[in-house]
Formats: structure tokens, C-alpha cells, sequence
């Protein structure tokens, strides 16, 4: 009962024509950039947070989640239609779905992602509503120290699926943090590497170094490859855009496969979107059917990984709103925006804040229709976004880039900090260090050192305080597993040829 | 590769580097509270700066001694992003940074319109020639157009510059 009166309470939050008209507007944009290759979600939420400023928390909150949703479905059309994956989730869906594409069955191929988006989607919100409550009852018994293990767990999390060196990806975290620590000890009152410059007082904002690290970065990319781009060619839809009687059969067992691989792996576990998409591909190798055509243009290939990559981005959600962690890059940046808001994600919201929790809960599932409706009549529009010239892009990122910084503090020096760290961006890019760590290790930085502090008190600076918790232990102990396992085997390998004769024995 | 190999190499010296100065930083640029605390402001920002250099010299080490080792397989499947292999244009991109720099200095003195619509047209001339009358339209309607949304619709304060003077 307590659910449904709750849910009632979200849609009339969500329902309101000025909210309505925001999941519009956060769909509609999520689905451009997600069809724009080259913008990603994180870009693209980093981006759109000033068309929040004016906004009360709820309705910020559901422009933010219609963009996310709408970018995580947006990628699907151009991996059917060009081969191009919008984002990194959606590069599996290329392998059958451009296949079906070639074969003339575009058509079913973008029906069958958006409707097994559209069932996933559902089913994460479902599952968001039934124990997210549940969970943030248990967080309200976390002290400081199981929330510095959630933390550190965390970013170990995210930091160990964050390109191909863990080291790159170790030091992209702590840099991240190293940041976070600009600006006065909000404890003692002493500042702390703000070189006697004011505006540094109150440390660098997360969205100056996320629209730099992203935005900035891409335009500089751009640049750098405009001379070198290549003619796309896209495959025309022919025939109907629904699932013949066949599809249908086929459709099913698939989006049940992906959803849940999607959920559990991508969100419950943190693994993220992209995991959760090559997760839902094995899986579909694994039990399919019809196993044997993947590759060549099964529908399994399509409806698999797009159910999961939605369902884990609906997952993570959980995680966001009843911890207060951020299980990916994206919504580490909807986390920062979220306490730009002066709110505070985390168990206390469903209690403190429920026509925000809920409000947002009802606008996914309005979204996700929205997301149905709007997609498969318009493909031929979103197509058609990709022939926008790439240097009005790249002007149009430098333009929102500058908008979306100058307008939170009305500081030039913001502006300046920015183009720093779009630099910096490119370096990384470069040297091949993910950016997404360093977003993450920004916005838990502050909160991370601050339940450490807590935690010293509490045990009178001792360390034992970590072990002593069971809960925390866990927790740190899920961590080191994170971070180490990469290095097991190679370890294993060298144990094992330290006794060769045992092996021949 | 040979490019890729040196980029490395360099990117690992910088973060040596950095690291050695947040860590120097964190010893010598954060004063003592005056009341005493179980940990105090410095001890996060060191045992992150130990870290950092940890981290940094282990990775100068496998770049310059060691053998990098990369599995492609599992970058895929973790969707890393794709490695940038093309070359900088260096002129253009220190073109487009002093067009940013120019834009951000002069974004409070001239005001978000005009100075968006310099900088776009500046950009699209830079960077494209053929369609100016195309682009000329685009700048009008992201720089006048946008500061109207902006300020009028979303109740967002942007810069008016000299126009300010015609009632903007």
C-alpha cells in the first residue's frame, strides 16, 4: 500500500504539464546526442546541466534522467543504421544489428531495441521502487565508517572497468580526488592549495572539470580527425518498421535474457552498461536458440544487449539515490549536479525528500513510453542528425561548454579553469588515461575524507575501527578483490612456474 | 606506435612529476590548525599524494623498462574508449585555444551575444569556409537566439555587454 501511495504521490509530481513537458525535453535531447557519435552520455549530461539552473531539484532531476535514458537508447539507431555506436554500450549491438540492417530489416532491428529498452527500462524502475526503500532502510544503519568502505568500494569499482591499464585508471582516481581537495577545510577552516586565490575557496567545481575533461576534449578531437573523417554510409529501412510473428517468438526469451543480465551484472554488481551489453551478448551465444546466427543477423544480437544496457543503466539509479554512489561516470556527474541543488543523495532521501525520490521514479516510467513513442516514428529524423558538419558541432560543444560554466558562478575564471582542463582532457585521451575516474574520485572526494575523519573520532584515531565493523570489512574486502583480480592469474602463472616440477608431477 | 610509445613515455614523466609537487604541496602549503584534531586538513591530501607518486613511479617504470601489456579483448568488453591514434594539428588546435581564451576574456566585457557570435563565426572561418552565409545564420540564432532562451525564458543571467545600453 505504502508503495502505491507513494507512486501516486510521484506522478502527481511527474505529472504535472511543466514536468511532462521537462521528461519531453530530457528524452528528446538524450536521444540527439546519444545518436550523435562522438557525444557520450557523460558529455552530454555534463553539457545539459544549465538547462537545470532555474530548475527546482524534482523537475532538474527528471530533465537529468530523460537525457540519460534517452542517450543510453539513442546509440542503438546509429549501431543499426551507419555501424557507428553512438556510445561505448551500444558497440555489440553492431554486430547483428547492422547485419539485419544489410539483410533489409532495419526496420524489426530498431523496434526490437526500443521495445526491449522499453521493457527493461520498466523492469528497473519496478525493481528501483520495490528495494530501493528496502535498501536505504538498511544504509540508515551505516556509521561514517561502512560509508568510507562504500566509498572506497566504489571508486575501486568503477576505477577497475576503466580502460585498459588499472594503473591509468588508479592515478586517474586519485587525481580526481587530489582535486577535490582544493579550497578550506570545511573542519578546521585552513585552506588547502588555493595559492591566495579566493575563488579557489570554495574549491573548483566538479562541472568545470567535467565539461573540460568531456566537452572540451571532444572539440579538440574533432579537430585533430576532421581532416581524416570518413563518409558514413547508412543502410535505408525498407520494408515495415514491426516484428513479424517470428520476431516476436525470438523477441521474448532474448529481452528477458538481457534484462536481467543487464540488471544484475550492470547495475546490482556496478559493472556498468558496456559490461552488461557484452555480458547479454555471451549470454545469448550461451542459451540462444538460435545461437548459431549470431553474427550474421539474429535478433537475439539486437534485443539482448539493448534490454540490458538499459536495465543496467536503470540500476545503477538504485545505487544513486539510496546510497548516495555513483556506479558509473554519468551518474557521478548527475550526483555532482544533485548537490549543486543542495541535495543530498543518499538513505535520508526517500524519507526526507519523497515527492522528489518518487517524482523521479514516475517520470522514468513516463519517460520510458515517451522514449517508445518518440523513436520509432522519428528515426528518419535522428538518421538524418548525422549529417550535421562536424566543425558546427564542435562549435556548438564550445559555445554550450562556455554557457553551461559561466552561468553557475558567473565567473570568468571557471571559464579559464575549463579550457585547462580540456587540455589536460586531450593529454589523457592521448596517453590513453580515462577521464570517467576522475570525475568519480571528484564528487566522493570531499564526502570520502570527511567519513574518514569521522570515523578517526569515533575510534580515537585508530585504524582498527574499519575492521571492526562487519559491514565494513565486506566491503573493503570487495574492494581489494576489484582492484586485484586482473593481477591473479598473472600471479598464478609465476607461482606456478616457481615448481614446474610439481606440474609435471 | 613509435608515437604512442613516446606519448606514454611523456605523459608518465608529467604525472611523476605532478605527483612529487602535490605531494610537496601537501607538506608544505597546508598550515596547522590552530585546535588540535584526530586527523588533520594535510593527512587526506598526503596519504593521496603518496599514493599518486606510488602509482606514477610504477608507471614510469613499466613504460620505460617494462614490457606494456594490453588486452584488447577485455578493453572492449569494458567499452574503454578508443585510443586516439591521429596525429595533433597542433596549429589548429593552439588556433582554436587562443579563440577560446579570447572568448572567455572578453564573454563579461562584451557580453555573451556578440562575443558567442564572433567566436562562431571566427570558428566556422577557421575551421570551414564554404557554407558562411549558412553559418552566419547558425551563429545569429545560438548567440542573440540563445540569450534570449536563456535569460528570458530559463531566468538565467548571462552577460548583456554593450547591449545592455538598448535595454538587453
Amino acid at each position: 500500500m505504502d508503495i502505491f501511495h507513494n507512486l501516486v504521490l510521484g506522478f502527481s509530481v511527474a505529472g504535472t504539464p511543466f514536468n511532462l513537458l521537462l521528461c519531453f525535453v530530457g528524452v528528446f535531447l538524450g536521444t540527439v546526442i546519444g545518436v550523435l557519435p562522438g557525444i557520450g552520455p557523460m558529455t552530454g549530461v555534463a553539457l545539459l546541466i544549465p538547462l537545470c539552473f532555474g530548475l527546482p531539484p524534482s523537475s532538474a532531476i527528471i530533465l537529468m534522467a530523460g537525457i540519460y535514458y534517452g542517450a543510453m537508447y539513442g546509440g542503438s539507431t546509429t549501431s543499426i543504421l551507419v555501424n557507428v555506436p553512438g556510445e561505448s554500450s551500444s558497440v555489440v549491438t553492431c554486430l547483428d544489428g547492422h547485419e539485419m540492417a544489410k539483410k533489409g530489416r532495419a526496420g524489426p532491428a530498431l523496434a526490437a531495441a526500443a521495445i526491449g529498452s522499453f521493457i527493461a527500462g520498466t523492469f528497473a524502475t519496478i525493481m528501483l521502487m520495490a528495494f530501493g526503500p528496502l535498501l536505504a532502510k538498511v544504509a540508515l544503519h551505516f556509521g561514517p565508517p561502512e560509508f568510507f568502505a562504500l566509498m572506497v568500494m566504489a571508486l575501486t569499482v568503477v576505477t577497475s572497468l576503466a580502460g585498459r591499464s588499472m594503473l591509468k585508471a588508479l592515478y586517474a582516481t586519485l587525481f580526481g580526488l587530489a582535486v577535490a581537495m582544493v579550497g578550506i577545510d570545511l573542519q578546521s577552516g585552513v585552506q588547502r592549495f588555493t595559492f591566495g586565490n579566493p575563488q579557489f575557496m570554495d574549491g573548483i567545481e566538479f562541472l568545470v572539470v567535467a565539461i573540460g575533461l568531456f566537452a572540451l576534449t571532444e572539440v579538440f578531437i574533432n579537430i585533430s580527425e576532421m581532416k581524416h573523417a570518413k563518409e558514413v554510409t547508412m543502410e535505408k529501412i525498407q520494408g515495415g518498421l514491426w516484428l513479424t510473428k517470428e520476431d516476436w517468438k525470438r523477441f521474448w526469451p532474448s529481452c528477458t535474457r538481457g534484462t536481467l543480465s543487464g540488471f544484475f551484472v550492470g547495475g546490482v554488481a556496478g559493472a556498468g552498461a558496456a559490461v552488461a551489453s557484452f555480458v547479454s551478448y555471451g549470454v545469448e551465444k550461451r542459451f540462444s536458440k538460435h545461437k548459431a546466427e549470431l553474427g550474421t543477423g539474429a535478433i537475439e544480437g539486437v534485443t539482448g544487449p539493448e534490454s540490458a544496457n538499459n536495465a543496467a543503466a536503470g540500476g545503477s539509479l538504485i545505487y544513486l539515490l539510496c546510497l548516495g554512489i555513483p556506479g558509473s561516470g554519468t551518474t557521478a556527474i548527475m550526483l555532482g549536479a544533485l548537490i549543486m541543488f543542495g541535495l543530498q543523495p543518499g538513505p535520508l532521501l526517500f524519507t526526507t525528500q519523497p515527492e522528489f525520490v518518487w517524482g523521479l521514479i514516475a517520470s522514468m516510467y513516463i519517460g520510458n513510453i515517451m522514449l517508445l513513442v518518440l523513436n520509432l516514428p522519428l528515426v528518419g529524423m535522428w538518421v538524418k542528425l548525422l549529417s550535421v558538419p562536424e566543425y558546427l558541432l564542435t562549435l556548438f560543444i564550445i559555445v554550450f561548454s562556455f554557457l553551461g560554466v559561466y552561468t553557475m558562478n558567473t565567473s570568468v575564471q571557471d571559464l579559464v579553469l575549463m579550457i585547462l582542463f580540456g587540455v589536460i582532457g586531450y593529454g589523457m585521451k592521448r596517453a590513453d588515461i580515462p577521464a570517467s575516474p576522475v570525475i568519480l574520485g571528484m564528487v566522493l572526494g570531499k564526502q570520502m575524507e570527511e567519513k574518514f575523519r569521522q570515523s578517526m573520532v569515533i575510534s580515537d584515531g585508530s585504524l582498527s575501527i574499519f575492521f571492526a565493523r562487519p559491514i565494513a570489512v565486506v566491503l573493503l574486502l570487495l574492494a581489494v578483490i576489484s582492484i586485484t583480480n586482473p593481477y591473479w592469474k598473472p600471479c598464478g602463472a609465476y607461482v606456478k612456474s616457481l615448481f614446474p616440477k610439481a606440474k609435471a608431477a | 606506435m613509435a608515437a604512442s610509445k613516446s606519448i606514454e613515455r611523456t605523459a608518465s614523466v608529467i604525472m611523476t612529476a605532478f605527483s612529487a609537487v602535490y605531494l610537496a604541496g601537501a607538506y608544505l602549503m597546508i598550515p596547522i590548525p590552530m585546535i588540535k584534531q584526530e586527523v588533520g586538513p594535510s593527512i587526506f591530501p598526503k596519504a593521496v599524494g603518496f599514493l599518486l607518486l606510488g602509482i606514477s613511479i610504477a608507471n614510469l617504470f613499466i613504460h620505460f623498462k617494462g614490457e606494456v601489456k594490453e588486452d584488447e579483448a577485455r578493453a572492449v568488453i569494458i567499452g574503454a574508449d578508443d585510443k586516439v591514434e591521429t596525429k595533433a594539428d597542433l596549429k589548429l588546435m593552439g588556433t582554436i585555444i587562443a579563440l577560446m581564451a579570447a572568448y572567455a576574456y572578453l564573454f563579461e566585457s562584451l557580453g555573451y551575444p556578440i562575443t558567442t557570435f564572433v567566436v562562431f563565426v571566427a570558428g566556422a572561418l577557421i575551421l570551414d569556409r564554404k557554407h558562411m552565409l549558412r553559418d552566419v545564420i547558425i551563429a545569429i540564432i545560438s548567440s542573440f537566439g540563445m540569450y534570449f532562451v536563456f535569460t528570458k525564458l530559463l531566468r538565467v543571467a548571462l552577460p548583456p555587454g554593450p547591449l545592455s545600453l538598448f535595454g538587453w
